[in-house]
């Protein structure tokens, strides 16, 4: 169906080309067409977020044109994802709670990560930035969660992390850590017993 | 020749007899705040309290500078912005801005800028801390202190995200918007040379090309750091950037700073291969991973390296991290101490 075809090109392209309009009035044809929301997610949006980190990898692009191509993928998300059947298991692949440490304002990155979650599927608790340790513990108990997350940007904060990890893993050793930001390496994740480290938001997704 | 012409003279072009080892960045360490049992959240609001800590760093490993202040909040608290010393919290945290002054895209141009920005906030006291070092130490090690550049800045007193996707989407918007913020912080750099600093750091941290692309760099950090810089011709500047900066070194150099500090992510090589080896370069000692967890001979081992490196100064990569240990930062001095004229490229060559 060469129409479907076009649609998710034109979604696609929308994310790639940072334009809401486009993919705004793509996702609308979308429904309108009865393409599969989660077709059109994935083939559509995902696409060109897919696109858009390849750039990034290849430093063709940086940190404010991926924020422009969220934004546009974000427009289409909202659209479609109320028309996503529900999954058997409750429709999420798994809950996710994500931070930035305390003493540390800048959410760029953890929001860039907070999007592959979103569009892979997972429910995403967002604590924001500048969050206590306490808070984090807090919200693994309440939600449960599988997975937490910990951004930061600056060296002066990213030491904050072992303590938090420390306290995570004692109230509950089965919960998975993974940490990300600009200071933070392989070598130091694995040293505080975090369970991952992310270079980018590619690789958090694919975790 | 003592600490301080060794860094004057260094930065004005003239003849010195090694690099020195020292920064532009914050430099207090846990034990210099535990030598006069202050709580570092304190400091910050305390000229004596500041001026103490800055020259114990001098006093127990030999740094050849003293700076103030240590946190990045003071021209944003001077223009408006409200600040969180984090004093309710026990482990050590670098005070952060919790209210912005600019809410949103239409407010960038409008936002009010006080005329006497640099008369406000804790900019006096920073000043007082600077005099108080003159006449502590000031007559053996230099006194230096920084400013933040105007995009820095800028990510303090808005939303970064918008910041970021504007300087992208709407370069002349925020051109405009750093315009009015470079005004700010000349004042208030010259408030600080006023008051006896004897060098400033602009530090535009907020601008590497982890996030910017150098394209962007050009069209919208650069313009505004060489403002300041022109404005500051009477007082030694180095320009620091975090991050990779390799793909823009021949822009910082445009930016004519008396000298430029990079840090590890820098490949040097590339670098002088870029922008020659006239240029005086500082760095690069990891701030963290060497200077914090690693052990004394890995110190001594990056200090070489820095040399090797063709950096003409040895400057911590960053602040230094309060917990560094004072055997790594001694063995950082020492280091420069002992190999610094030997290892010299610029002498080398």
């Amino acid at each position: 169906m060469s129409n479907e075809k076009e649609i998710l090109q034109k979604l696609r392209d929308g994310v790639v080309e940072y334009d809401n309009d486009m993919v705004i009035e793509a996702s609308n044809e979308a429904l309108a067409q009865g393409i599969d929301a989660e077709k059109a997610i994935f083939d559509g949006l995902v696409a060109g977020i897919e696109e858009i980190g390849r750039l990034y990898e290849l430093e063709e692009i940086f940190v404010p044109e991926m924020l422009l191509a969220a934004d546009a993928m974000y427009a289409g998300l909202n659209i479609l994802k109320p028309h996503m059947e529900k999954k058997g298991d409750g429709g999420t692949k798994g809950h996710v709670i994500m931070g930035v440490v305390q003493g540390d304002v800048h959410d760029i990155g953890k929001n860039i990560v907070k999007m592959m979650f979103d569009v892979a599927g997972f429910e995403v608790h967002d604590l924001g930035r500048d969050v206590p340790l306490e808070d984090f513990i807090e919200e693994q108990l309440n939600t449960n969660s599988d997975l937490v997350c910990l951004s930061a940007m600056m060296t002066t904060t990213m030491v904050g992390m072992p303590e938090i990890i420390r306290k995570l893993k004692e109230k509950n050793p089965k919960v998975k850590i993974m940490i990300g930001g600009a200071p933070v390496n392989e070598n130091l994740a694995s040293q505080w017993g975090a369970d991952g480290y992310a270079k980018d938001a590619n690789n958090a997704g694919c975790y | 020749m003592n600490a301080k012409e060794r860094v004057i003279n260094q930065l004005l072009g003239k003849e010195v007899d090694r690099p020195a080892c020292y920064s532009g960045m914050g430099n207090v360490t846990t034990a210099g705040l535990e030598q006069f049992g202050y709580k570092f959240a304190r400091v910050h609001g305390d000229a004596k309290m500041m001026a103490d800590t800055a020259a114990s760093s001098h006093k127990l490993f030999g740094f050849e500078c003293a700076i103030v202040p240590y946190d990045l909040c003071l021209e944003a608290e001077a223009i408006g912005c409200v600040m969180n010393p984090y004093e309710q919290v026990d482990q050590l945290l670098y005070p952060t801005i919790k209210e912005k002054v600019c809410h949103s895209e239409d407010e960038m141009e409008t936002f009010p800028i006080p005329d006497d920005v640099a008369s406000r906030g804790r900019v006096p006291l920073v000043c007082e801390a600077i005099r108080l070092l003159q006449a502590d130490i000031g007559s053996e090690v230099a006194i230096g202190t920084y400013v933040l550049g105007p995009f820095t800045l800028a990510g303090q007193l808005m939303d970064l995200n918008d910041l970021f996707k504007l300087s992208f989407k709407s370069p002349a918007k925020v051109n405009a918007m750093l315009d009015r913020l470079s005004e700010a912080t000349i004042k208030i750099a010259r408030a600080l040379r006023d008051a006896g600093a004897d060098y400033i750091c602009i530090r535009e941290m907020g601008a590497t090309t982890d996030v910017l692309s150098p394209k962007v760099f050009q069209k919208v950090i650069f313009p505004h750091l060489k403002k300041v810089r022109d404005a500051l011709a009477d007082v030694p500047t180095i320009l620091h950037i975090c991050g990779g900066t390799n793909k823009i070194m021949n822009i910082l150099k445009d930016v004519g700073c008396n000298a430029i500090s990079v840090e590890t992510k820098n490949d040097l090589a590339k670098s002088r291969e870029d922008i020659g080896y006239e240029p005086l370069l500082f760095g690069n000692v990891d701030a963290y991973n060497i200077l914090v967890t690693a052990a004394p001979e890995d110190v001594e081992k990056a200090v070489l390296a820095a040399l090797e490196g063709s950096c003409d100064s040895i400057w911590p990569s960053c602040d230094i991290w309060p917990t560094a240990p004072i055997e790594n930062l001694k063995a950082m001095t020492e280091t420069v101490k002992k190999y610094g004229a030997e290892k010299w490229v610029r002498k080398n060559r």
